[in-house]
């Protein structure tokens, strides 16, 4: 296991002076056959490669998480058994490291931090509310290079709303608890915690309104309406001071993506239907069921090719949810304090089962779906974990991090491979995204790409 | 405004800013409070160090305080790297005192509280004269603002519409109570409340809602005839044209709905809508519908809009509109209404005689229930009663009957004291509250039958929200009390000083099954707190909450808590001792008050202004609280200090104070 850390950008930086261009090394650059082969995907002729991120709470037991063994012959640990049946697809990853996720001299509030870090790679700024700043997450830069290919650009799921009474953590506004999503650094991108509202936005047949009947004309309407809005919004925005222009741009950023969408043409296009899903009611009262409903949005999304692009916190940062249905009537997060108290590890570990279990349950639903002769599966790259590992230290290195897929025959699953310490998760996103056509010379506090995850 | 340390952050509301550290986890609220500095001395020796030390005021730093800091702190806030990266041996002036005034405030009150330097072995500790002489010292110097000058309002960020605000918005401007918003993703919370600027972001879904929730809210009105009409004031007729009725219907629509008067440009933007629809052969009622939903897609409908001042160091009075605006949204969380928008048109609100008539018009109209709602609900975080979640094996009478229950008696608790306008002390204390019979039953309260609520004397075990069901239920764990949740919720949100988080790596209580043979929850935590690196802050945190340990992890009244029998007797830092929850109310009703008025005054102003508090804001608050005092505290004197306040009424240019 070695060369898995390749030039980092800084170094870089400092040899050269930042007056040159980036990148100028073949290894920070995607590999040309990937870029390649995601291109073709992006471009349609090819199959898509699709991408979700699942994030879960408060960390793990890592006792019980990190297998034994390495490579093809890899165990399965006590939280890790439910994923027994899709253990071939799954890539167990060691050692990755969210350093952006320590307090680097902000102090408390990493449950915050941790989420807010968890795709970003970026330091949140401190602040309960002023400013808030956090970076891109790699999700949303995915969505702005491929998100043109689909009529979403990208999903973003949750199960929990924002926390809406109190302070979040140590200072820190709850906009870092509660997304992972940032479109830029200062814009979470809320997140849809209704399957019923997922599934109509996803499906809906487009209400023909009276006097609107026709296609047409309804696009003609909506685009007066957005000619007009854009007009204020610019009008407004030649007004205000910088803060308030940054509202302003995220509110033009939502005109043309609805433009986009209007300038589409869908008709015609295959598998643009939900497949018989039953329409979702609501947002069911037992977890496991929520859990699942939005995990089907997801695969009926990606089935139909309607984003390729989508995260789903599993709970928000600090979420203190107890799960009875387990045995569990403690708060997550009380317990994930646990002071390596055995009682609460054991109960710790059996939460992180039970979200491994709902995991596996996606990546089945995934893998059960034919596509181009192979699965739904074998296109995806499905990424599942925290952003802090130990919940009781809270800790952000050797995070619990594993992904299933094959990334359109990129990756090769089946395996437990072990980054050297200090591996940074983000240059997994960065290869993550060479493979999905969205190649950056970097991501939050990346340092390379991640090699390994092919065999 | 901001200091120079990385780690600190210029305001006083921000002291959980600080890295945790030994020094300053304790509560330090990070604001001069003098009551709770006051209350600490013993009577005659502080009278006389307090004179002296106002005598000394003059006296330069190097005499009255450096010797104190060499001798009891530098040893260990000193130097490359300096306990809780605080270097006191930098300080070498007053002036450097005054200009890091957050952070001394936080060190003045560790030292008024005696809980620095900590009881340690070798510890060097002050004597009891040296500790008030400097106490006050510092205290006199931190509390010399200079309020004589002109106020910077600060500025609040361009606010979108939060869920609750759009939802009454809509309900108001359109006669439907549909409730759209509801289903937009959850507004993201900022200083504790989900109407804040900065924090309230745009994303692309959410714009995709507000557009579609403006069709969606249109169809409901225009299917329904006597809703349409009363949008639809004008129709064709005779000579008048599509385009002239649609006009006067969409002039008075759009200025209700961008809450000032529409401008002819706007106008005729909008007419040009109805036109592409009635060249589509559309209906007029279609015609007008369509411009409607441009106008609730608008960004002068969807944010609230004030105008900067031209010069960006300059400040500027609002104008009547906004104003109007500022006012509905605070106290309604909606539009102004007819009454309102009236008065702005005859430039009226500039008027405090007539402002103060409209807040107590506008508090009396039932519509001041979003107070409750909003306000209260994030304050008390009385939102989080939905979600506590009491294991059904230690708490089987618990359901949801209970629950709700619950959360109504804090309600309309809150709301009588809107109504009935008492001082707000009695939010610490009070001889009455609302059930109904489940609450009753479950309070041991008898005679009350039904699910009405109505209004009880209590005399002795409850009294205040702090023994309300809500607020014991949501300080609680699943399984058990949290004495020490209890005491951070009380310091949070009744005294204002939030403990700050303990540092990394600090052992926790033990509570697996076998810990009980170490002695009860009280016992165990009393060993925790040998500990001093704990003891610092827990000191102040824990007896608050052990005043409360008669109440359940669901509220129910208990003398034992399994085999042991309970002890909810403490003594609060300074040396006041309590026995029981009415004893610990009625101390911190009685010695708290002005404490517990400024954290009241501050959630309020951070409310009605939608921006966390910075440090130019302490002169408003002072006097906030002065205005209010007057007048013993009751709620709508408090309201009206807020409105009348240089950040309600006015706004600062971009560049910052000057």
């Amino acid at each position: 296991m070695s060369g898995h850390l390749l030039i980092s950008r800084r170094t870089v930086l400092r040899g050269l002076g930042t007056s040159m261009a980036l990148p100028l090394l073949d290894a920070m650059r995607p590999a040309p056959a990937l870029a390649a082969q995601a291109a073709v995907g992006a471009a349609g002729s090819g199959t898509p490669r699709r991408m979700a991120f699942l994030f879960v709470p408060n960390g793990a037991n890592m006792d019980k998480w990190v297998p034994n063994r390495v490579g093809y012959d890899y165990d399965l640990p006590y939280i890790l058994e439910p994923a027994a049946r899709i253990k071939d697809d799954l890539l167990v990853m060691s050692g990755l490291t969210h350093d952006k996720g320590r307090a680097n001299g902000d102090g408390a509030g990493d449950h915050a931090r941790c989420a807010s870090v968890f795709l970003t790679g970026a330091q949140p700024r401190k602040t309960a509310g002023a400013n808030i700043r956090s970076g891109v997450s790699v999700d949303q830069v995915a969505a702005r290079k491929i998100g043109r290919a689909t009529p979403f650009p990208s999903l973003e799921l949750g199960i929990e709303g924002g926390r809406n009474a109190g302070n979040c953590d140590s200072g820190y506004s709850c906009a870092y608890s509660s997304n992972v999503s940032w479109a830029g650094p200062s814009t979470p991108v809320g997140k849809e915690i209704n399957p019923r509202l997922v599934f109509e936005r996803l499906f809906s047949n487009q209400k023909s309104k009276d006097g609107a009947e026709s296609r047409f004309e309804r696009d003609a309407y909506q685009r007066s309406i957005l000619d007009f809005v854009r007009e204020d919004a610019q009008r407004l925005q030649s007004r205000l001071g910088q803060s308030d222009r940054l509202k302003l741009d995220e509110y033009l950023t939502g005109v043309r993506e609805i433009e986009r969408r209007l300038s589409r043409d869908d008709t015609g296009r295959a598998g643009r239907d939900a497949d018989n899903f039953p329409k979702p009611a609501g947002v069911p009262e037992e977890y496991a069921e929520h859990v699942r409903l939005m995990c089907d949005m997801m695969v009926l999304a990606f089935q139909a090719d309607l984003t390729r692009v989508a995260t789903c916190m599993f709970g928000n940062a600090g979420s203190n949810r107890p799960y009875r249905n387990i045995g569990v009537s403690d708060g997550h997060h009380d317990l994930s304090h646990h002071g390596n108290d055995q009682a609460k590890l054991d109960k710790i570990a059996e939460i992180n089962r039970f979200h491994v279990s709902q995991f596996a349950y996606f990546v089945e639903r995934l893998r059960s779906i034919p596509e181009a002769g192979g699965t739904l599966l074998d296109n995806c790259m499905i990424v599942y974990g925290s952003g802090i590992s130990d919940g009781n230290r809270h800790n952000n290195e050797n995070l619990p991090i594993m992904m299933a897929g094959r990334g359109g025959g990129t990756i090769t699953p089946g395996r437990h491979v072990s980054f050297p310490y200090e591996t940074p998760l983000c240059n997994l996103f960065v290869s993550l995204l060479d493979r999905m056509g969205a190649a950056v010379p970097w991501h939050g506090d990346s340092t390379g790409r991640l090699t390994g995850l092919e065999a | 405004m901001r200091a120079g340390s990385h780690t600190f952050r210029s305001s006083p509301w921000a002291t959980a800013a600080l890295a945790a550290c030994a020094l300053l986890m304790i509560v330090a609220g990070g604001r001069r409070a003098p009551l709770a500095s006051a209350e600490d001395v013993q009577a005659e020796d502080a009278q006389a160090a307090k004179q002296n030390a106002q005598q000394e005021l003059a006296g330069s730093f190097d005499t009255a305080i450096s010797p104190f800091l060499v001798k009891y702190c530098t040893e260990c806030h000193s130097g490359d790297l300096p306990e809780a990266d605080l270097s006191l041996d930098k300080y070498e002036t007053i002036e450097q005192v005054v200009e890091d005034r957050d952070r001394w405030d936080i060190i003045q009150d560790m030292i008024a509280t005696r809980t620095m330097p900590p009881e340690e072995e070798g510890q060097a500790r002050p004597s009891e004269e040296e500790y008030t002489f400097v106490g006050h010292w510092l205290e006199a110097k931190l509390s010399q603002v200079d309020c004589t000058g002109p106020v910077w309002p600060g500025r609040v960020t361009l606010r979108r519409l939060n869920r609750a605000e759009y939802n009454n918005t809509i309900r108001d401007l359109l006669g439907v109570d549909v409730k759209p918003a509801d289903d937009f993703p959850s507004d993201d919370v900022g200083y504790g409340f989900d109407n804040i600027g900065d924090v309230l972001s745009m994303s692309p879904i959410l714009f995709e809602k507000y557009m579609a929730a403006a069709g969606d809210v249109l169809d409901e009105v225009f299917s329904d005839e006597a809703l349409r009409n009363r949008v639809l004031t004008t129709r064709p007729e005779g000579d008048r044209g599509d385009a002239e009725a649609a006009k006067t219907v969409l002039a008075r629509f759009a200025s209700r709905a961008f809450r000032r008067p529409v401008e002819e440009h706007e106008l005729e933007r909008l007419l040009a809508i109805a036109e592409l629809a009635r060249k589509e052969e559309a209906s007029y009622e279609q015609q007008v519908q369509l411009a409607m939903q441009a106008t609730l897609t608008s960004p002068y409908f969807l944010f609230r809009v004030e105008q900067d001042p031209e010069d960006p160091q300059a400040v500027r009075e609002l104008n009547d509109y906004e104003l109007a605006t500022r006012l509905s949204y605070f106290l309604w969380s909606s539009m102004p209404d007819e009454t309102l928008f009236e008065l702005a048109s005859q430039g009226k609100l500039q008027e405090p005689a007539v402002r103060e008539q409209q807040v107590r018009r506008m508090l009396a109209d039932p519509k001041s229930e979003s107070l409750t709602r909003n306000f209260a609900a994030q304050w008390l975080q009385l939102r989080d009663v939905d979600s506590a979640a009491p294991d059904p094996q230690k708490y089987p009478e618990f359901d949801d009957a209970l629950r709700s229950a619950m959360k109504r008696e804090t309600e309309l608790f809150f709301e009588s004291i809107v109504r009935e306008d008492p001082s707000i002390l009695d939010f610490i204390d009070s001889d009455y509250t609302f059930v109904n019979e489940r609450l009753a039953r479950h309070y041991g309260i008898e005679g009350i039958e039904g699910d009405q609520f109505r209004k009880v004397s209590l005399s002795g075990r409850r009294g205040g929200v702090l023994t309300q069901g809500s607020i014991l239920l949501l300080t609680s764990n699943p399984t058990r009390t949290s004495p020490v949740k209890r005491g951070k919720w009380i310091m949070s949100n009744i005294l204002g000083t939030p403990p700050l988080p303990p540092p990394e790596g600090v052992e926790e209580l033990s509570e697996d099954e076998g810990a009980e043979l170490l002695g009860s929850l009280r016992e165990r935590m009393e060993q925790h707190r040998a500990n001093p690196v704990c003891a610092s802050c827990h000191n102040r945190m824990d007896p608050l909450g052990f005043g409360f340990e008669n109440f359940d992890a669901i509220g129910s009244w208990r003398t034992e808590d399994g085999r042991f029998e309970i002890d909810a007797s403490g003594e609060l830092p300074g040396g006041q001792s309590f026995d029981g929850p009415a004893e610990l109310r009625s101390i911190l009703r009685e010695t708290k008050a002005e404490q517990f008025c400024r954290c009241f005054a501050e959630k309020l102003l951070t409310y009605a202004l939608g921006r966390g508090l910075e440090s130019y804001d302490r002169c408003s608050v002072d006097r906030i609280i002065e205005t209010a005092g007057k007048d013993d505290f009751r709620f709508s004197s408090l309201v009206l200090a807020v409105v009348e306040s240089e950040p309600f009424l006015k706004r600062g240019g971009t560049g910052g104070k000057p």
